[in-house]
């Protein structure tokens, strides 16, 4: 097994502790530091996501999982250009205003992180009006993605992306939507790029969405 | 135990699916199981788009009122819809819920202070789900005040202090436990309520899960839960779980108490192993923050489902 197949196997496997360890080897042993973070690290994310889209492991496993990952990057990260940790670009999220629901959109930042995003997470109850200040601070956001997880929230949604429609900025970043009483033919009502039934298939959407 | 018999939630999708279908005979079908499985109260609620949501309400409630008596829960996150539905019911029930979110409580305490409605509070505010006890029992007294503004007897009111979900929240139960006890302590009429198969989310074999919480939560002080009455392992659990109650007091080993539980309900061993890995990890989150332990053991096929 080379290094970098061994942090891959340490992060989908959860080991914290050992993970660091890994990464020093590898980067001892001459590995490129981005190569351990695209293909060690990332790329094990993606398997943890796709054997949770699955049903094969559950939410704790992929919560030890994306622990081992900031681990890992911490060792990595005197070692990466600035920037490499979110590569493929920033992603501002919350859940929109109304709504206080946070596990669902948590798990999303997460996995969307370990996808290689700088993730900008704006909270429960987020006014329209901060999600479009907070572009105005981060023009390079790539994606906005909003979460509801009630009936009664869909329609603060779907004021939310209107918003995010009308505005100046909307050709520069694409809109993901999810939550419990989303569909993706709710979604294409409203105006949304995407939507995306669980935390896994978010952060591909994301990469999708975001052409990586 | 105050039952809540939760199985016509339009969250459920085969609930969904006949609402949709305006499916009647569904509806009533899974109102008499509950009756008959002895449910205190069932639960109705649409989650359809609001503009909807009260005429869905409607449509149910009648179908359950046309196969038995059972009072209802009117379940709705829009206070306004709960209130509106109140005139549907044939007899006082239970109104699902309020909490010191926005305006809910100025909403629903006027219409049914002189009533004999009962109410359920849950025990979050505009800011959400307070993390710490202490702001849960702060938000739990500001909701008796305003009971107190409208007379509000506290024996009407089943105060849920929120189950949040292990796997994501290691503290879920001892908060919910701690939240418990100080109410009941405070207000002995005062009934303790949860939907608490919120615990076991993301978990393997999830009624384990929920059979130790329930287990746990009785013995903390919790004495009304929303949950499938027509569930026999659950109901088994509930009454043993009543039973040690009684000689329980502070400090006595809960794990033993819950193995004990087992044998009195009925449980399987195999079920037995299962809840006393769940009820050491609802209990022990500094032993295991991510409920490892508990899946390694379903991992080892030891609990859940026999594989052929």
């Amino acid at each position: 097994m080379t290094k970098i197949e061994e942090v891959a196997q340490a992060v989908q496997n959860g080991k914290a502790k050992i993970v660091g360890g890994i990464v020093q080897e590898a980067l001892d042993a001459g590995c490129d530091a981005t190569e351990i973070l695209n293909d060690g690290m990332i790329a094990a994310m993606a398997v943890v996501g796709e054997k949770f889209k699955n049903g094969e492991i559950f939410v704790p496993e992929m919560l030890v999982a994306a622990r081992a990952m900031k681990k890992g990057v911490e060792v990595l990260k005197p070692h990466l250009a600035s920037g490499a940790a979110g590569a493929n670009g920033k992603l501002i999220l919350g859940t929109v205003a109304g709504d206080l629901h946070d596990i669902g959109k948590n798990l999303v930042g997460m996995m969307i992180e370990s996808a290689g995003f700088e993730v900008i997470d704006l909270g429960v109850d987020v006014p329209i009006e901060k999600f479009i200040e907070c572009y105005k601070e981060n023009p390079d956001t790539k994606i906005v993605a909003l979460s509801a997880l009630l009936t009664t929230t869909m329609p603060s949604l779907r004021d939310t992306v209107k918003a995010l429609n009308e505005s100046d900025f909307r050709d520069k970043i694409k809109i993901m939507v999810g939550g419990a009483p989303i569909t993706q033919e709710f979604a294409d009502e409203i105006g949304a790029d995407g939507y995306s039934p669980d935390a896994a298939s978010a952060a591909e959407l994301a990469k999708k969405l975001a052409g990586c | 135990m105050i039952i809540i018999g939760e199985k016509l939630n339009g969250s459920i999708p085969a609930v969904a699916q006949a609402i949709a279908d305006k499916d009647a005979e569904f509806i009533k079908a899974r109102a008499k199981a509950q009756a008959d499985a002895g449910a205190t109260f069932i639960d109705v609620c649409a989650s359809v788009e609001e503009n909807v949501e009260v005429e869905t309400m409607k449509w149910m409630i009648d179908l359950v009122q046309e196969v038995c008596d059972t009072p209802i829960c009117v379940d709705s996150p829009s206070a306004r819809n709960c209130v509106a539905a109140l005139p549907f019911c044939k007899k006082p029930g239970l109104l699902n819920s309020v909490s010191l979110e926005g305006d809910k409580i100025d909403v629903v305490f006027p219409v049914v202070a002189n009533t004999d409605w009962q109410i359920v509070a849950l025990l979050c505010d505009d800011k959400g789900i307070p993390k710490t006890v202490e702001r849960r029992m702060e938000v739990f007294h500001g909701i008796m005040a305003k009971a107190k503004e409208f007379g509000i007897d506290p024996s009407r009111l089943h105060i849920d202090p929120l189950v949040e979900t292990r796997s994501t929240e290691p503290e879920a139960f001892l908060t919910f436990a701690a939240c418990a006890r100080q109410i009941k302590a405070e207000y002995p009429a005062i009934h303790v309520t949860s939907g608490l198969s919120n615990i076991s989310f993301s978990l393997p074999v999830r009624k384990l899960v929920n059979q130790s919480f329930m287990f746990l939560s009785i013995l903390a002080g919790m004495d009304s839960a929303i949950v499938d009455p027509t569930n026999k392992g659950m109901t088994a659990v509930i009454k043993a779980a009543e039973e040690l109650k009684a000689g329980y007091k502070d400090g006595d080993d809960q794990v033993a108490l819950v193995a004990k539980g087992c044998e009195m309900a009925g449980i399987s061993e195999r079920d037995a192993l299962g809840m006393k890995y769940a009820a050491e990890m609802l209990l022990d989150p500094e032993e295991d923050e991510f409920c490892l332990e508990y899946i390694g053991i379903y991992r080892e096929g030891l609990i859940g489902p026999v594989k052929q």
